[in-house]
């Protein structure tokens, strides 16, 4: 069996506002294996005697032209079709003598085997003792990742002698 | 039903304590008396075949700092055991983490001569928990310890009866009222020896607060879930346990600067056994401040399901160990719950 691997879709399709529309504008989406996770039609919207249907499906992306042809031939226009990308995100903490050129490179080898969608670190100054802490928020694409990230960050932190805390996925 | 109390502090004295108000409530029950025929402390034990004097032990206590008086005089608590005939032993010695101590000794002893037990000692669950189960199921003996984790707020028996049928994913939750009640004053900008020492001029905290600041009192208690719950087969060795000591004021700083607070959380899944201080935002039913505990037990079909409760004090602690004698007493009585009960 193909193993497909699958993009998620937000689509603002404009159908007529008469009977039958809305499964039209939908059907094509089954037709080539798609999968509807939502949909959301105004109907006291109207533009031109067209109304907007928001929709969101998974879609094997080599599948996304023939979909936008069969719209087409339907009278379906397509005003946005936008990927959407799942993330997830996750906050850490270090505290320690450490320094921002440090968990920069820390992060720069992190990257290495991980894909991070961003990175957003915060400092708090120095205290007497010599200890720093820096707040780190990352978002990713895969929740294994967050798990890959975890391991690395806990061994970096025992190995530097620093604390290490995480957040808690909600 | 006799009953014997091995340990009379705090949580000894509290259940006695509470066995007195509730003895109508149990007899109406069941149409049997609740007797308590043995207590013992450190220094001093009482028995009588029919029922020690309750009030007079908790009066002892108070005046002279012994429940008995009979002088143990080298005595083991095993042998105390052996002198008089119980069915129930309730088992409220101190913690002890290294060995188990008197506790483990206690509790295998009763379960070897097929008495039921209730314990809220932490230490020989965290270290002899399926020894122990398996020594109750070979003998026929409930075995039951729903006020070793929590206090008052329940979570064994929530998660196996309560949730019965459902899979629990994962249990992570604030185990030590002693740490929560440091840390949310850390949040109020106290240093952390401050509020450690605040914590022991009230009372939350023991003079040697290393169990509690280092995380093993809260690992013990992951362990226990772990054990009872996820049905895995581990002691506190497998947890891995980072305390509170090292949290900083700039740590506690910075989280709230991001709409965060910093709480010691014990986790248990299938995969994950630890104890360490974790980022929790505000709101988030872990965020709690003060000595509450606090559980979020995660299941597939229900989802997240939260409790929170007392997780110490006299009768906090004695409303679990009553709670796991009723279940006990309703088996042995094939008792039926009606509303008006």
């Amino acid at each position: 069996m193909k193993n497909v691997i699958t993009m998620k879709i937000n689509a603002d399709l404009y159908v007529k506002d008469v009977p039958g529309q809305l499964v039209s504008s939908l059907e094509p989406i089954s037709s080539v294996d798609g999968n509807i996770v939502g949909v959301v039609h105004n109907r006291e919207q109207s533009i031109n005697g067209r109304i907007v249907v928001n929709v969101t499906f998974d879609v094997d992306p080599d599948q996304v032209d023939n979909l936008k042809k069969i719209w087409r031939s339907r009278d379906v226009i397509v005003a946005k079709l936008d990927s959407v990308v799942e993330t997830f995100t996750m906050d850490y903490m270090l505290v320690g003598d450490l320094s921002a050129s440090y968990i920069e490179e820390l992060f720069g080898e992190a990257s290495t085997e991980i894909s991070f969608e961003s990175i957003d670190i915060g400092y708090s100054s120095k205290t007497a003792k010599d200890t720093r802490t820096a707040m780190i928020s990352v978002k990713v694409q895969k929740d294994d990742d967050l798990k890959k990230l975890d391991r690395f960050l806990s061994s970096a932190c025992k190995k530097a002698g620093f604390v290490y805390i995480r957040g808690v996925r909600q | 039903m006799k009953i014997f109390i091995s340990g009379f502090g705090t949580v000894g004295q509290g259940f006695l304590e509470t066995l007195l108000i509730k003895r109508p409530f149990l007899q109406k029950r069941y149409s049997e008396v609740v007797s308590v025929v043995g207590v013992m402390d450190s220094k001093s034990f009482d028995i009588d075949d029919k029922e020690v004097c309750g009030l007079c032990m908790l009066g002892n206590k108070i005046s002279l700092g012994r429940c008995g008086h009979r002088d143990r005089n080298g005595l083991s608590g095993v042998e105390i055991l052996d002198m008089v005939d119980y069915d129930l032993l309730v088992e409220c010695t101190p913690t002890n983490v290294k060995d188990g101590g008197e506790g483990l000794k206690n509790i295998t002893h009763a379960l070897e001569k097929g008495k039921d037990v209730i314990t809220v000692n932490k230490g020989p669950l965290a270290l002899k928990f399926r020894e122990l189960n398996d020594l109750a199921e070979k003998n026929g003996c409930n075995f039951r310890y729903e006020g070793s984790v929590g206090g008052a707020m329940p979570i064994i028996n929530l998660c196996r009866e309560g949730l019965v049928g459902q899979e629990i994913r994962s249990i992570r939750g604030i185990f030590n009222g002693t740490c929560n009640f440091i840390l949310s004053r850390m949040d109020n900008g106290l240093p952390f020896e401050q509020a450690l020492r605040e914590a022991q001029q009230l009372g939350y905290a023991e003079t040697d607060p290393t169990y509690d600041v280092m995380g093993i009192d809260s690992a013990c208690k992951v362990t226990i879930l772990a054990n009872s719950i996820f049905g895995r087969d581990v002691t506190i060795k497998d947890v891995s346990i980072t305390g509170i000591s090292s949290v900083t004021d700039g740590a506690i700083s910075l989280a709230a600067d991001h709409g965060m607070v910093i709480r010691l959380i014990g986790e248990v899944s299938k995969d994950r056994l630890e104890v360490a201080p974790r980022l929790i935002p505000k709101g988030h039913p872990l965020s709690i401040s003060g000595t509450l505990n606090a559980a979020l037990i995660t299941t597939d079909l229900a989802g997240p399901v939260t409790v929170s409760g007392r997780g110490a004090g006299r009768k906090e602690t004695a409303s679990a160990i009553l709670s796991d004698l009723i279940t006990i007493m309703d088996a042995k009585h094939h008792f039926k719950y009606m509303p008006s009960d």
